[in-house]
């Protein structure tokens, strides 16, 4: 017994001193990042998860992609014309090269159009591309895209159009494709090891330049604080979805900075107009004036999260300032509860799943309970949550705490879906405000547009069917060296990165 | 030993189907993946095309039906989340799920059968009753909080091992220990009242009257006749290591079955929970099996029949 235990030992110590070894020969032009989950697939088309997107984004080129600073640019499209309210024409580089070497022309992009606009192929995304009812290749380098009807947002969602190779997916099918992804980015796939990590090297013949780092490796590490840790030991350079907290915990290091950018995730506290208490607007007036917002910010978020007095955020085409807005006035609150015809307080049902922060959703029951609101949380998880969120007006609660994102930054992809009264989402039907969604929604001036998203986001600021609460920032954790600027759509582009000298 | 086994296989379809019937009513009831899988704001329509094209639109029984069907022709179905077959999915990870099972009961093993015998042999000194209080509170640990302990001890502050993942050799210690000590007190306990037990029968004191050291004493004859109730552990603490391992392979990033029923479960992928619980009952109740039938190779008084010991 004792001698199996003293042999046990020296393979311990043996496994140990081999591990030093390893660690030493860990080159630094490779970049290890920390992922919460690993991708759920690697065809771009397939997936909506922002971990597939992490990895995928950075194998396959888009046709319009945004820069640091939010604004369209050109990718694999080199300029558009608007032809008609319906059609647009795209002009595609030329010199682009696939993985294999075979040559990007305008059938791959059409080709990709299709693919995603397929009803059969069973697109999540579909919702988001089923405005386009043709593309055509008018020339090598020319692609023609028309919509049924006017469509404004055409060019922010066609910022998540990845552009496949024709021949190769032809070739190699669906289920291959997801598993041996080949796009024309700066970085080729080389593994994937089901559960552990995705390997990509560098194009050294990508169009845009010499990609920074000779191999990435994007691991998914559930839990945040070993995440930390493994930022700590130097398994990793970069990680994501850090909270406030996590971040505190790596301000103080030498070797680590916390790195953070404000999002286009709009977190609000959707109110049900059509049954219970909050069918009167002076109880959700009352809700209003109850939150101390910049509270929750500051003692919550950290700081990292930004005000905003509408359901949009600055990343946003929409979003205006200058709106009617409810400073924090408990006062104020509690008289409107009792002229609501509730003297001695109210009860509402505050319906909510755990991937939000449950941190704020105390703090909004803590503050409300002041001004004579009890609420009650029903939490359930992300999809029974889901189902309550779209169920009829007597089943959904009272409250929702919850984060959009859209991930288009564009207003239609917020308020069309969140207030429309067609919309399963919204829990609010005003036929003005439909007037004006429809109104922005089809017309192609941009001036026009926003002259209707001011109207609608001020009917929305005097009736509060939602109370904008923050701008969430995405917070991410690296090595001092790395030169990253982190961007409002959460777009993960080694391309942006580099190692400072 | 024939009729033994038919009886106990029918037993086992039986249980299996059981449970695989139960899990099934359950995941149906708590809602379908549809509106994980679609983008915020997706309209009614577009949510109700998925649903049929997923097939959930179709009434529980056929769904059901259709599930059996496919289970008896060895198809596991096609994982909702990832496209491809749950078979590649679960293939490439039950390895290292087995691997820490086997790392983590060689750990309660290796720490709780010594401790086990000595507070069972010297139950009244001073470190029997130190040796308890150290491997009780090894199992009262919850395992997200000393499994990060570990990591911050080991991988931070020392850096000797490595933080997370199942990269390095010695990935493997941390998430053994930390898995580990949830049984280690079982195994001491069981370890403890067996020998206890042993000690006061009437083979003991003749073997020593003839002679025999007492060391040799336990050694040849004491825990041959304990093991019985170990073997038993061992198989349940097995079933329960393949559960706990659910914690441990979450904080350490291993990459087993465990994480990936949680994050299934969460996706509501349902054709990989149900393989996962699948696999679950049949390895269970195929563990208790292979301990009945342990027993009888143990212990030749036993005689197996029918199911009971």
């Amino acid at each position: 017994m004792l001698r199996k235990l003293w042999l046990t030992l020296h393979a311990l110590v043996l496994a140990v001193g081999g591990l030093g070894v390893g660690a030493a020969l860990a080159s630094s032009d490779v970049l290890v990042i920390d992922l919460v989950n690993e991708p759920a697939t690697l065809d771009p088309h397939k997936q909506w998860n922002p971990d597939s997107y992490y990895v995928y984004r950075n194998i396959y080129d888009n046709l319009v992609t945004r820069n640091t600073a939010g604004e369209i640019m050109p990718q694999i499209a080199t300029s558009w014309k608007v032809i008609d309210d319906t059609t647009v024409e795209f002009k595609i580089r030329t010199d682009v090269k696939f993985h294999d070497g075979t040559p990007l022309t305008a059938e791959d992009v059409v080709f990709s159009i299709k693919r995603i606009t397929d009803p059969e192929f069973k697109s999540p995304q579909l919702g988001q591309f089923n405005s386009i009812v043709d593309a055509v290749a008018t020339a090598p380098d020319t692609v023609v895209v028309k919509t049924g009807k006017p469509y404004p947002p055409l060019l922010a969602q066609l910022v998540k159009l990845s552009i496949v190779s024709k021949a190769y997916t032809e070739r190699v099918g669906d289920e291959e494709l997801n598993l041996k992804p080949m796009g024309s980015g700066p970085y080729k796939f080389v593994e994937w090891q089901k559960g552990v990590k995705v390997v990509l090297e560098a194009n050294n013949e990508y169009w845009r330049g010499k990609p920074p780092f000779a191999r990435a490796e994007f691991r998914a590490v559930k839990d945040a604080a070993t995440r930390i840790a493994d930022l700590r030991t130097g398994k990793a350079d970069l990680v994501v979805a850090l909270n406030s907290d996590n971040a505190a915990e790596i301000e103080g290091s030498s070797k680590l900075k916390v790195l953070s950018a404000p999002t286009e995730r709009v977190a609000y506290l959707m109110m049900n107009t059509q049954f219970g208490p909050l069918t009167d607007v002076k109880l959700r007036r009352a809700v209003a004036y109850g939150l101390d917002r910049q509270l929750i910010i500051d003692a919550l978020l950290g700081g990292y999260a930004r005000k905003i007095d509408v359901l949009l955020t600055p990343a946003h085409f929409g979003y205006v300032e200058g709106v009617k807005t409810y400073p924090y006035d408990p006062e104020k609150a509690r008289a409107l509860v009792a002229e609501a015809g509730y003297p001695d307080g109210v009860s509402v049902e505050l319906v909510t799943a755990p991937v939000f922060d449950q941190r704020i959703v105390q703090a909004i029951q803590q503050q409300l309970s002041k001004v004579g609101i009890t609420v009650e949380i029903s939490m359930s998880d992300m999809s029974t949550f889901l189902k309550r969120r779209r169920a009829d007006p007597e089943g959904f609660g009272d409250m929702v705490f919850g984060r959009w994102s859209c991930a288009c930054q564009d207003a239609d992809g917020v308020l069309y879906a969140m207030f429309h009264s067609g919309s399963v989402w919204s829990k609010y039907a005003n036929p003005e405000l439909d007037k004006h969604l429809e109104a922005a929604r089809s017309a192609m001036d941009p001036q026009v547009r926003l002259k209707h998203y001011r109207l609608a986001h001020e009917i929305i600021a005097d009736q509060v069917p939602s109370i904008p609460l923050y701008q969430a920032a995405a917070i991410y954790g690296a090595r001092k060296e790395l030169q990253w600027t982190p961007t409002a759509n959460e777009s993960l582009f080694l391309m942006d990165m580099s190692w400072q000298e | 030993m024939n009729s033994f086994l038919a009886k106990r296989l029918g037993q086992t379809v039986l249980s299996v189907w059981g449970v695989i019937t139960i899990v099934f009513v359950i995941l149906q009831l708590s809602g379908d993946p549809t509106l994980l899988m679609v983008p915020e704001g997706a309209t009614q329509e577009e949510i109700d095309i998925l649903r049929r094209q997923l097939g959930f639109d179709r009434p529980m029984i056929v769904q059901y039906g259709d599930y059996l069907w496919k289970l008896a022709r060895l198809d596991m179905g096609v994982s909702l989340v990832q496209n491809i077959p749950v078979i590649d999915i679960i293939a490439p990870r039950v390895g290292y799920t087995l691997y820490l099972a086997f790392a983590a009961l060689l750990v309660a093993f290796g720490i709780g059968l010594p401790v086990g015998i000595y507070i069972g042999v010297f139950r009244h000194s001073a470190l029997a009753r130190a040796l308890t209080a150290v491997v009780l509170v090894g199992q009262s640990m919850p395992t997200f909080w000393s499994g990060i302990l570990l990591i911050m001890v080991f991988a931070v502050s020392w850096e000797i091992l490595p933080s997370s993942g199942a990269e390095d050799p010695s990935s493997i210690i941390l998430p053994a220990i930390t898995l580990g000590a949830l049984s280690m007190a079982t195994v001491a306990r069981i370890t403890r009242t067996a020998i206890i037990e042993e000690l006061g029968k009437e083979y003991v004191r003749a073997s020593k009257a003839r002679g025999l050291s007492f060391a040799a004493v336990i050694r040849r004859h004491v825990m041959r006749n304990a093991s019985i109730p170990l073997i038993t552990i061992a198989a349940l603490e097995l079933s329960n290591l393949l559960a706990g391992a659910v914690i441990v392979e979450t904080v350490f990033a291993w990459p087993g079955l465990g994480l990936l029923a949680i994050q299934s479960i969460e996706a509501r992928d349902f054709p990989v929970v149900q393989v996962l619980v699948l696999l679950g009952s049949v390895v269970y109740i195929g563990l208790n099996l292979l301990a009945d039938i342990l027993y009888s190779v143990v212990d030749p008084r036993i005689k197996l029949q029918g199911g009971r010991p």
